[in-house]
């Protein structure tokens, strides 16, 4: 295996811990079926029988193949193979990763897997995959949400029962590109009551893999995967977010905490302008809050920092954004192996010396120590 | 409250004998509205504090809230809450306070009749 670290200059030596609090893994379906459980056989046999189970079980399409000059569901370099607990430790080593959490790539499309069983047991698989292969080992530097399948929120409270107390647990992840009904709808309650009962973090990443079908609608239309990519990740954050404050879920799980995935940062201060603008204009509509929608967000929402976008032109402008933002809501996050992946530096060499130490620390990882608990 | 404010006679009692009554007077050089809220009487600037609209020329309304089981939307303060013609924030009348954020308010100013005139106390 290259070791590709050696010589890299480092400038993040007075943060004490680098969290990535959204670090991928590139599974198989073929890996997810080695840990199916026994009792789901049959559905098993189904998925095997499919000759291209990304489309006949899951519905994932693009308009063209993703990320067509590098290796989009790969690593860094493809010199090495993916979806391996080898793989992610070497990328923390490179890039100076002191804890990772982890995400799935083809589950963030398990909201498009057509059969409800089916996405439960491989809601389930993947948990036992990734716990083994990851987690388990003792370490503790690798910790993963248990991931739930939205289209069935019993079954999914029944799994964030069965997994909350497992050591490297430390959040519910939700796929929440395509979610039908919206993640307001009063249909997740059995889902968050569990989250909220386990005292985990509900966590929602998007994906352009389940752009297919439904909102946000952009792979039949779009040209390109450069067109639905540049969007699907906020269009989503933005709509789940209004769902959820706008349907009072804050409310009604007051203890329950939201992390929300993969967006970036500069779509967070218009959307808490937008809300509050129509929380007090269009107020009858919205009973079930007490306080303003960005109220809410400052207190009980983070927000992964990857995909920062290109900010090279002006580098202060994206710490200029993080104080609009609120540097406390927001975690570090690489996507690696992903390839639009931020290295720490891509963060930390804009903020700091504009924002204060605290603040640049609670960013790069203080804050996700407390959010997940990792202390 | 009165100590210190002066004492302005705005209207006749009988402009605003009804509650969901109001009259619109000049107090001092500022538009200031005078409701009728089952029987008792408060006044509030014409001026909403979000962009400067009439904001006492909107509708008496109620607004909506949340009921104890948790599912039912029920409408209360019916009269009691005036909503701004422009862009629809709503005000307590008997308080001053926006019905949404306590943060956002205008005066509330206190109101006497005497005799058959209506004072407000500003």
């Amino acid at each position: 295996m290259t070791q590709h670290a050696a010589g890299r200059a480092r400038t993040l030596d007075s943060v004490d811990a680098v969290v990535d609090t959204d670090a991928h893994v590139t599974e198989s379906v073929d890996q997810l079926l080695e840990y199916m459980d026994p009792a789901d056989e049959g559905l098993r046999r189904i998925i095997e029988d499919a000759a291209h189970p990304e489309h006949d079980i899951y519905s994932v399409a693009h308009p063209t193949p993703p990320f067509i000059h590098t290796d989009a569901f790969g690593d860094v370099y493809g010199d090495h193979p993916t979806g391996t607990v080898e793989a992610k430790r070497s990328e923390m080593a490179e890039f100076g990763l002191d804890y990772s959490v982890l995400n799935p790539t083809l589950g963030l499309a398990l909201a498009t897997v057509n059969n409800d069983r089916a996405a439960v047991a491989l809601a389930k698989a993947y948990n036992a995959w990734i716990l083994d292969q990851f987690v388990d080992d003792g370490q503790g530097d690798i910790l993963t949400p248990v991931l739930v399948p939205p289209q069935a929120p019993d079954k999914a409270a029944e799994i964030i029962d069965d997994r909350a107390d497992e050591p490297g647990v430390v959040g519910v992840q939700i796929p929440s590109t395509g979610l039908v009904p919206p993640p307001g709808h009063r249909w997740y309650d059995p889902l968050y009551e569990a989250a909220e009962e386990n005292d985990l973090p509900v966590m929602f990443h998007s994906g352009s893999g389940a752009t297919a079908d439904i909102f946000p609608v952009l792979r039949k239309w779009a040209e390109t995967y450069a067109e639905d990519h540049a969007m699907v990740h906020p269009f989503t954050a933005m709509w789940n977010l209004t769902s959820m404050l706008f349907q009072a879920v804050p409310e009604r799980f007051p203890d329950l905490q939201f992390v929300f995935q993969e967006a970036g940062v500069g779509w967070i201060p218009y959307t808490k302008w937008r809300l509050d603008d129509h929380y007090l204009e269009l107020s009858d509509e919205v009973p079930g809050l007490e306080q303003l929608p960005s109220k809410y967000i400052d207190e009980r929402f983070h927000f992964s920092t990857q995909p920062l976008g290109y900010t090279g032109d002006h580098p202060d402008h994206l710490a200029k954004m993080i104080e609009l933002v609120g540097p406390e809501t927001l975690m570090y996050s690489s996507d690696l192996p992903h390839p639009d992946f931020d290295p720490p530096e891509e963060l930390y060499d804009r903020v700091r010396g504009h924002l204060d130490d605290e603040a640049v620390r609670g960013i790069m990882g203080e804050t996700a120590t407390d959010v997940f608990d990792l202390s | 409250m009165s100590d210190g404010g002066r004492r302005h006679r705005v209207a006749r009692a009988e402009e605003v004998a009804e509650p969901g009554d109001r009259v619109i007077v000049d107090v001092g050089g500022q538009e200031v509205a005078v409701f009728n809220v089952d029987g008792d009487l408060h006044a509030l600037p014409n001026f909403c504090p979000h962009q400067a609209a009439p904001l006492c020329e909107g509708d008496l309304t109620g607004r909506m809230v949340v009921g104890e089981d948790g599912w039912s939307w029920e409408y209360v303060q019916r009269g009691e809450v005036v909503t701004c013609p422009w862009h629809g924030w709503k005000f307590d009348v008997t308080t001053g306070e926006n019905v949404k954020d306590e943060a956002v308010a205008v005066p509330h100013y206190e109101v006497e009749r005497d005799g058959g005139d209506v004072v407000v106390l500003r």
